[in-house]
């Protein structure tokens, strides 16, 4: 079994700390996704777990052995590089077969290794050529390749998609995604693009300077945001914000003032006054008056038709903005008033620190 | 392979250059000026090469840059023109020049290699006195060597002109390579790391044969100057046998007073030859060197 | 680095003695080298400097002896340092302004740029060749090319421009600025990293083309002519070859090129005066020290760097 555990794994450059104690258990075989904007120690958490750069404080496990000081072609592990690190001067073939090789690994092992996994990513008719006679998918191919045939436990991808063009890069996450279902080894992937996140995750890492913000599925992520930060990064376009404030407590119930509109929703564990943070994503915000919270009228200021949604920017009577998607095509024009609302279970409450309520 | 990591200071994109292109009045102007000035250059040269192809009397009493009665005459005067024929000196430049070569490569990439990727402790600091001695005139350490190669018996042998490249002394061209070595991505050694190859390997596998250009630039330049070098050869040779071509050539001038200036400008001309020939061969991986070694300090 | 490890980051022993012996290990030829030819040798000479030392016999301390009389009592020595100086002072300012010419001129984009660098670059490719300063010594000789062609064109009878003590000199500077094409290659490569845009947007402000030469080129050139310069000094206040070999070895006539390097060597290997030399040789060191020095604190005032 090859569990991946991090316990309080810290990151120091001089005294500057990139990572802050992470602590992580990875089951065998999970897709993992490692998300945060740019800068927040996504890559260098990875390169510790590669092997690459010393851990400065915790232990690092794989298959339950503390793995700190072993050489990173000995802990099991294989790496994509964003810019791919393809050995310019070597074959396709050579770029596959160098850490084979470096293994001392019998010829014809080492050969029907490199033809099957050049089978498997369908670069056979590649094998001779130069990385610099490939395009980008190729080489995205290759790399990937070079990961396969040292039969690693576990893979670990950095931004493995981001030289990629948008069609390429939506195809070629379909076949990570599908490499994983076949093959099952553990793999973790580091990007800053939640989309990916979301699409290929079994488990979803939020990062941001160098802590952990929420661990889990990324349903679980997307439905309860664990903070503010996270609710924020996850989801597109961006969950609205709204500050509130509390009016009323009572038994059962909290009403919160919100541009001049009261809400009551069920009781939140808070006091009288307290300024809170009310989050909708723009998807879960609908002009049919149902059921549901009633918001305050907006005034819409620039609407987006993109054909099977519309999304609508706006303002509410005390200035907050609002960004509200609706599905089909609706006739929305600037200037116009929307009533809308949203049902109880897709707003989410953030105390003043950020944190979840509820 | 060389675009991948290297990026010429000449292939960067140079657009048009319409707006730098001067009127066709300018243009000629600037033309003829390059044409008389590449001309007043070369004319030392030239008169060098057809002087050397004429008879004797021809030289002086014809300005002319063509031979009118063409001969090799020059050349088999001067080829044995020395007690030792030249032949045997531009042999010996020959040994000295490929040893020196052969030194300079292994030791100054190797440092280099390890000023650039290896990580331990006073790196900075040697590397500092490693440019430190870029900047050092070799005057202050001829005395003390000397002596020291003295005290080996060394001296009126060759082993003073080329042992110590073998110990990386030209720190030009450590500072050459750690220029271009920091340019090889630094992806391509941890990408090597996790598939399990050590120092030495990453150093023979992956920056070596990524490293040619430069490698190639090294070794011309070392091969030159080491060619053209006088200083070091007037110094530890003694013996007509043991003599380089500069040195013949230079006795050379004594021997003959001035009065055989055919020989002399034939002999001269067959120094320069070789150089000549790496120089055609080469000229843009030289050319690029020097304007490496310019831009990124 | 100086933060304090916890136990954890702490690799162990064998680990990190790997990484030192990797490192040193590569870096034990250049090690060996710095020590034994260059650190070694550097104080052994010092410390020659203070002393008697010669062919003759062993070293006696004599202090600061030997810069007293280089200073005091040594007519040669200043000699010396008017040529180097004056050969420096000339032959460096016009190989500057010789190599920037011509690089502008052939970065206008204009055809056979290749052709025109290579032949400016080949002088300085052989120039540092006996066969350069014999030919060197031909053509300013009394019946040589230079004469030959001054009678043909003007019917002026030259005198021997190289044994005339107050010409040959000048030869010697026409000789180094003659090389200047390895600067123009620096330069070149300058100019090619300045952006076309900066010129478009000058003209469409309006800048006239002399106005974009010294507003534009001429300021952002400025780190490469303190290179280009910096460097030519320094080769400049070593230059021995073509001193030598055109004065067979004398620096005359009458001392009229006895460049610095060359009276270093006569003291040290014709003469055997060791301990002199040496004096002698750091005492380049220094000048060549103080110069660069001066250069590095001058570049605050005119360089421009981006940053
Ligand atoms: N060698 C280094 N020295 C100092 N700081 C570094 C070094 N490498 C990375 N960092 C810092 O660590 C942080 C995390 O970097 P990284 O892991 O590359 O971020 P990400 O991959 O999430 O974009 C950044 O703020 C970066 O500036
Ligand atoms: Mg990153």
């Amino acid at each position: 079994m090859t569990t991946l555990a991090l316990n309080k794994i810290e990151k120091r450059y001089g005294a500057t700390e990139v990572i802050r104690g992470v602590d992580l258990k990875i089951d065998s075989g999970e897709f993992i996704v490692f998300v945060g904007p740019s800068g927040c120690g996504k890559s260098t958490l990875l390169r510790m777990i590669a092997g690459l750069e010393p851990i400065s404080g915790g232990e690092l496990q794989i298959g339950g052995e503390r793995v700190n000081h072993k050489a990173a072609s000995e802990r099991g592990i294989a790496m994509v590089f964003q810019s791919y690190a393809l050995y310019p001067h070597m074959s396709v073939y050579k770029n596959m077969s160098f850490g084979l090789e470096t293994a001392k690994m019998p010829t014809a092992e080492i050969d029907a290794r490199v033809r099957q996994a050049a089978e498997i990513l369908q670069i056979t008719q590649l094998l001779d050529r130069k990385p610099k006679q490939l395009s980008g998918g190729q080489r995205q191919r290759v790399a990937i390749g070079r990961a396969i045939v040292r039969d690693p436990k576990i893979f670990l991808f950095d931004e493995p998609l981001s030289n990629l063009d948008a069609e390429l890069r939506v195809q070629t996450r379909v076949e990570i995604a599908k490499l994983h279902a076949d093959i099952g080894a553990t793999m973790i992937y580091v990007t800053h693009d939640q989309v990916e996140a979301m699409t290929l995750a079994d488990r979803i890492v939020v990062l941001r300077a160098g802590e952990i913000e929420q661990f889990g599925t990324p349903l679980e992520i997307y439905n309860k945001p664990a903070n503010k930060f996270v609710a924020g990064f996850i989801g597109s376009p961006k969950m609205n914000f709204f500050d509130v404030t509390v009016t009323r407590q009572q038994a059962g119930t909290t009403t919160l003032g919100l541009a001049g509109t009261n809400i009551v929703v069920p009781k939140i564990d808070t006091t009288v006054d307290a300024k809170l943070c009310l989050g909708i994503r723009p998807e879960h915000i609908t002009n049919d008056a149902k059921d549901g919270v009633a918001l305050a009228d907006l005034t819409v200021t620039h609407v987006e038709h993109l054909g099977g949604q519309t999304i609508v920017y706006g303002r509410m009577a005390d200035g907050q903005s609002i960004n509200v998607t609706l599905d089909g095509q609706r006739t929305v024009h600037p200037k116009d008033t929307l009533k809308v609302g949203a049902t109880l279970d897709n707003c989410h409450f953030f105390d003043a620190a950020g944190q979840r309520l509820g | 392979m060389t675009d991948a990591t290297h990026k010429s200071a000449f292939d960067a994109a140079r657009g048009a250059g319409d707006t730098k292109k001067p009127s066709l009045i300018g243009r000629t102007l600037i033309y003829c000026g390059l044409v008389v000035v590449s001309f007043i250059m070369l004319y030392p040269l030239l008169w060098m090469v057809s002087s050397s192809l004429k008879p004797e009397n021809e030289i002086f009493s014809t300005t002319s840059l063509i031979p009118q009665n063409f001969t090799l005459e020059a050349y088999r005067r001067g080829w044995n023109g020395l007690s030792v024929s030249f032949g045997w000196m531009f042999f010996n430049s020959l040994v000295i020049s490929v040893l020196v070569v052969i030194g300079n490569l292994i030791s100054c990439s190797m440092a280099a290699y390890a000023f650039t990727r290896l990580k331990f402790k006073g790196r900075g600091f040697w590397f500092a006195l490693m440019l430190g001695t870029m900047m050092m005139p070799q005057h202050a350490v001829l005395i003390p060597q000397y002596l020291m190669f003295l005290k080996f018996g060394w001296v009126n042998t060759i082993l003073p002109l080329v042992v110590p490249k073998f110990f990386a002394i030209d720190a030009f061209f450590i500072f050459l390579m750690v220029q271009f070595f920091r340019g090889i991505p630094r992806d391509l050694d941890e990408a090597a790391v996790m598939d399990g190859a050590g120092p030495l390997r990453i150093f023979l596998k992956i920056i070596l044969p990524l490293s040619m250009p430069v490698l190639a630039t090294a070794a011309v330049f070392s091969f030159i100057w080491t060619w053209d070098d006088f200083f070091a050869p007037l110094i530890y040779l003694n013996d007509i046998e043991k003599y380089t071509a500069q040195l013949g050539l230079r006795t050379f001038v004594d021997a003959t007073a001035q009065s055989d200036w055919g020989a002399l400008l034939a002999m001269s001309t067959l120094t320069v030859l070789p150089i000549f020939v790496l120089f055609v061969l080469f000229q843009r991986l030289l050319i690029e060197g020097i304007a490496t070694t310019g831009m990124k300090r | 680095m100086s933060v304090t490890v916890t136990s954890a980051a702490k690799a162990p022993l064998s680990e990190r003695l790997n990484n030192q012996l990797a490192g040193y290990g590569f870096l034990l030829p250049w090690l060996i080298g710095f020590f034994v030819l260059t650190l070694g040798p550097a104080v052994s000479s010092l410390y020659f400097s203070l002393t008697d030392f010669s062919l003759m016999g062993s070293p006696n301390w004599v202090g600061t002896e030997n810069y007293f009389r280089i200073a005091t009592d040594d007519p040669r020595f200043w000699t010396a340092m008017n040529v180097t100086f004056t050969f420096v002072l000339l032959s460096v300012p016009l190989k500057l302004m010789f190599a920037l010419a011509v690089a502008v001129a052939l970065d206008k984009g204009l055809r056979g740029l290749n052709w025109f660098r290579a032949i400016f670059y080949l002088p300085s490719l052989i120039g540092g060749s006996v066969a350069i300063a014999v030919l060197w010594r031909q053509i300013f000789a009394g019946d040589g090319v230079l004469n030959q062609v001054l009678a043909a064109l003007f019917g002026y009878e030259g005198p021997s421009w190289i044994s005339n003590p107050s010409t040959a000199l000048y030869t010697l500077v026409m000789l180094a600025v003659w090389q200047f094409g390895s600067s123009m290659i620096i330069f070149l490569a300058g100019l090619r990293q300045i952006p076309q845009d900066m010129y478009e947007a000058a003209s469409i402000d309006g800048a006239s083309r002399q106005r974009q030469f010294f507003k534009i080129t001429l300021p952002l050139l400025t780190p490469v002519i303190f290179f280009n310069g910096v460097i030519l000094t320094i080769e400049a206040f070593k230059a021995f070859t073509a001193a030598f070999v055109i004065s067979d070895g004398s620096g005359g006539p009458i001392d009229s090129t006895l460049f610095y390097t060359l009276y270093l060597y006569q003291e040290a290997f014709t003469n055997f005066r060791f301990g002199y030399a040496s004096a002698l040789a750091w005492v380049l060191v220094v000048i060549i020290a103080i110069f660069t020095a001066l250069s590095f604190i001058s570049a605050k005032y005119w360089v421009h760097y981006d940053d």
